[in-house]
């Protein structure tokens, strides 16, 4: 897209064609000492990001049809889920580190700084729920069409009606004792799975709820860039009237 | 979308190749500019870590050299004097310059001299010198905008600065949308006139370089307008949502400042009313106060569902779905706050101020016949204690400016009830309206009495018995647009610019109002242009006023001159 604009170069009317954009002996300077935690967490997210890339493949393996007991792919889902929980649980430890005591300039490119990476690493967390929400509901559909048997979800209770059944008083024939076999173990599966996301669950809503107050609300006051000026303004203002005390 | 996009890409330009942190100068016009159209949040992406006003930075002397300054500021002569002294001694580690409009040769050499450390790394224009409020909607927020009705001859610098500035800001809105119009103006104006005047001497003449885009289709046309045409609008009550805010409450830059009208917890002082990010906003902004009530009833109701269903969390699936819905929970839930507040508070001040009463007189006076029950409904008023100061003002004004030549007596008496009852408005100032945009002064017709098909079409509406008694008023530029839609719109009345001609109807048309727009005028746009016409029309003002900017613009004027 071509703007109607105009470009300057100053410095000698003979350097006509210096290039715009590397000039000058002034190179940027050292940032502060925080800036290596912001670094530390976006380093995690990008971590958490790459796991999540490869959650996304083992709950597509694990979907798909085979002939082991897919007790490979449940651990692989189970270790890598735990594995982006915690970098997430921790980076929201570290996120707490960049509070600033005191107003300054510097304590406002800090909460601007959090304020960023806890936006991103809310929407690492919901987007990790939404993924097991997912898999887990493709999950139930594809168990239930398999077995022709309607295994109850309640995750609270996570008893299998079979157990209400009187089972002695049954007398089963072979594929009948197959199928049995079959639940009997998709049950005790299907609590572990159960567990883990109640685990999950707990930890992401924790996260979720330290983090829901450091992200802005898009589209409110408190996303509006000359509302933000004014609280620089104030809090540089009061942070001089301190140090003048 | 239009100028709202164009503001938004000049932005991008400016961040996208900068890397690193950054702090983003503004100053105290285009923080307006950058606000309406970009968010905190999407600043943070481009890590822009610090928003600051130029004529603050002074203030802390932390050395702040990793982090990269990106400016964005006007190019006025304060602007460049902070910018000599910011670059004498930098605290930043670079410095990129943008300036809103086209910088003159005098201030670039002023800046290359200041710039002895060589932290300069760019200087560009980027033209979003205009505050885009709606998609087509804009607006100058020029301070001092009761100069436009100051005679050339009291104050020529200042009338000149005013010009200037109006001027500046309709080439931004060209040069952002890459295209250079035909002129109308209104006939009667000197102000209309004269801008429109520099304008096409800076677009045809002084920058003709710049502004020559090459474009082969017909040429928009820029038609300029005084507010003293039709000086009812402003006045009026309004009942559609977003112009009854402005009226009742004030808008400034899309935002609400409730603060003035009672105390609020520190989370709905200041409220946000944009259509881009608030689709209930969207859909509701042109509608009626009636209407409004109901749609936001509904809108609770769904909330306190969704909110019910968030309390019984008994189940982990709840738990869950509770996880993944909580952003989008916490929106809608200050969303609802937001609305619920503004309609509470605006329907407060209806009673109170016995508006709906109000109201109906003021209708009457704008739009229907009868000059002896106006006299008595305005003197009723009057009379009336829960009646405000600045309604009673607004009656006289609008009883005056209606029916001026009709028995003067009357018109009188009214002036000094009203002096008798409002000690703060001074004798005269309702006069000092007349003078100002009397019926002597109008071209339009604003009461639709001159023109015979005007005339016909008020019998018609009064016939067909008007849905809402409240918003039956359908300001002066409704009739002005119907007119260019039909190709109809009068040479005599708004004559082309020297040489200016146009064959044929335009596709895009940038009516520019001298002395502010109002949201109803900016709500008939809005309509005309869904109307699907073949035309665009985009509107743009110095200010946008309510009936309290608007006295207060008068009052000013009127304390200037003395009379």
């Amino acid at each position: 897209m071509h703007f109607a604009v105009k470009f300057f170069i100053w410095g000698n009317e003979t350097d006509a064609n210096v290039s715009c954009c590397s000039r000058g002996a002034v190179t940027v300077g050292l940032p502060p000492a925080w800036v290596d935690v912001s670094e530390e967490i976006a380093t995690n997210v990008q971590r958490a990001r790459t796991k999540m890339a490869e959650l996304a493949r083992a709950h597509a393996k694990a979907l798909m049809p085979s002939f082991g007991d897919g007790k490979e792919d449940q651990h692989a889902i189970e270790s890598l889920t735990q594995e982006i929980t915690n970098i997430l649980k921790r980076s929201e430890k570290r996120l707490q580190q960049l509070s600033a005591a005191g107003p300054s300039e510097d304590s406002n490119v800090r909460k601007n700084v959090q304020r960023s990476l806890a936006t991103d690493l809310q929407n690492l967390s919901m987007e990790l729920r939404k993924k097991q929400s997912t898999y887990l509901k493709r999950l139930r559909q594809q168990k239930e069409g398999q077995d022709g048997v309607d295994l109850e979800m309640n995750l609270n209770g996570g008893r299998s009606r079979m157990e209400d059944d009187d089972l002695d008083d049954m007398v089963f024939n072979e594929h009948q004792m197959a199928k049995l076999k079959k639940s009997e173990a998709f049950t005790v599966e299907r609590e572990r799975e159960i567990q883990q996301v109640v685990e999950s669950v707990n930890e992401l809503a924790q996260i979720m709820k330290d983090l829901s107050v450091l992200v802005i609300d898009q589209g409110t006051i408190v996303d509006r860039i000359d509302y933000n000026i004014q609280n620089v303004a104030t809090t540089v203002d009061e942070g001089l009237k301190q140090l003048q005390k | 979308m239009v100028l709202v996009t164009a503001a938004r890409d000049y932005i991008n330009r400016m961040l996208q190749d900068i890397s690193g942190m950054k702090v983003l100068i503004l100053d105290s016009q285009t923080v307006s500019a950058v606000s309406v159209v970009y968010s905190q949040s999407e600043l943070l992406q481009k890590e822009v870590f610090l928003v600051e006003l130029v004529d603050s930075i002074y203030k802390s002397k932390e050395s702040m050299s990793h982090l990269k300054a990106v400016y964005f500021l006007r190019p006025s002569s304060e602007n460049i004097q902070h910018l000599r002294r910011q670059l004498a001694n930098p605290r930043f580690g670079e410095y990129h310059l943008f300036f809103s409009n086209m910088l003159k040769d005098t201030q670039i050499h002023i800046l290359a001299d200041s710039d002895e450390q060589e932290v300069v790394q760019q200087v560009q224009e980027f033209y979003a010198d205009f505050v885009a409020v709606e998609p087509y909607h804009f607006t100058l927020n020029i301070p001092s905008n009761h100069l436009y009705m100051l005679p050339a001859v009291v104050d020529p610098s200042s009338l000149q600065h005013f010009c200037d500035r109006v001027v500046d800001g309709i080439a931004a809105v060209f040069l952002a949308l890459k295209r250079r119009p035909v002129i109308r103006y209104q006939r009667t104006s000197d102000i209309a006139k004269r801008i429109a005047q520099e304008t096409a001497k800076l677009m045809y003449q002084q920058e003709s370089g710049l502004f020559d885009f090459r474009r082969t289709e017909i040429s928009p046309l820029l038609l300029i307008l005084d507010r003293r045409d039709d000086p009812v609008t402003p006045l009026l009550n309004q009942w559609t949502y977003q112009a009854m805010v402005h009226e009742l409450i004030g808008i400034q830059d899309n935002k609400v400042d409730l603060r003035s009208i009672g105390d609020f917890p520190k989370d709905q002082q200041e409220v946000v009313l944009s259509s881009e990010q608030d689709t209930f906003f969207k859909a509701n902004m042109y509608e009626n106060f009636g209407d409004i009530g109901m749609n936001i009833k509904r809108m609770v109701d769904e909330f306190q569902q969704v909110a019910k269903s968030n309390q019984s969390i008994q189940t982990i699936e709840d738990m869950a779905r509770f996880v993944e819905n909580y952003p989008e929970y916490k929106k809608m839930h200050g969303n609802v706050s937001k609305h619920v507040t503004l309609v509470t508070e605006m329907s407060k001040m209806v009673e109170e101020r016995k508006l709906m009463l109000v109201s109906e007189t003021e209708q009457e006076l704008a739009c229907n016949g009868g000059q002896g029950a106006a006299f008595e409904a305005v003197t009723n008023l009057l009379n009336n204690e829960n009646v405000s100061d600045i309604d009673r003002l607004r009656l006289v004004m609008l009883y005056a400016l209606r029916y001026e030549k009709d028995s003067p007596v009357q018109l009188m008496q009214l002036f000094n009830k009203l002096a008798s009852r409002s000690a703060k408005y001074k004798p005269g100032l309702v006069q000092f309206l007349l003078k100002q945009a009397g019926v002597d002064k109008r071209t339009g017709d604003l009461y639709g009495n001159r023109d015979f098909m005007n005339i016909a079409r008020n019998m018609a509406r009064g016939l067909k018995g008007v849905e809402n008694v409240y918003t039956q008023h359908q300001p002066l530029l409704f009739q002005t647009m119907e007119s260019i839609i039909k190709g109809r719109l009068r040479d005599v009345d708004y004559p082309f610019l020297g040489n200016h001609f146009q064959q044929g109807r335009p596709q895009d048309v940038i009516i520019f109002i001298v002395g502010g727009t109002t949201y109803e005028e900016s709500r008939s746009v809005a309509l005309e242009n869904a109307n699907n016409s073949g035309i665009r029309f985009i509107l743009g003002g110095s200010v946008i006023l309510n009936s309290k900017r608007y006295a207060m613009n008068h009052y000013k004027l009127f304390l200037i001159l003395g009379v």
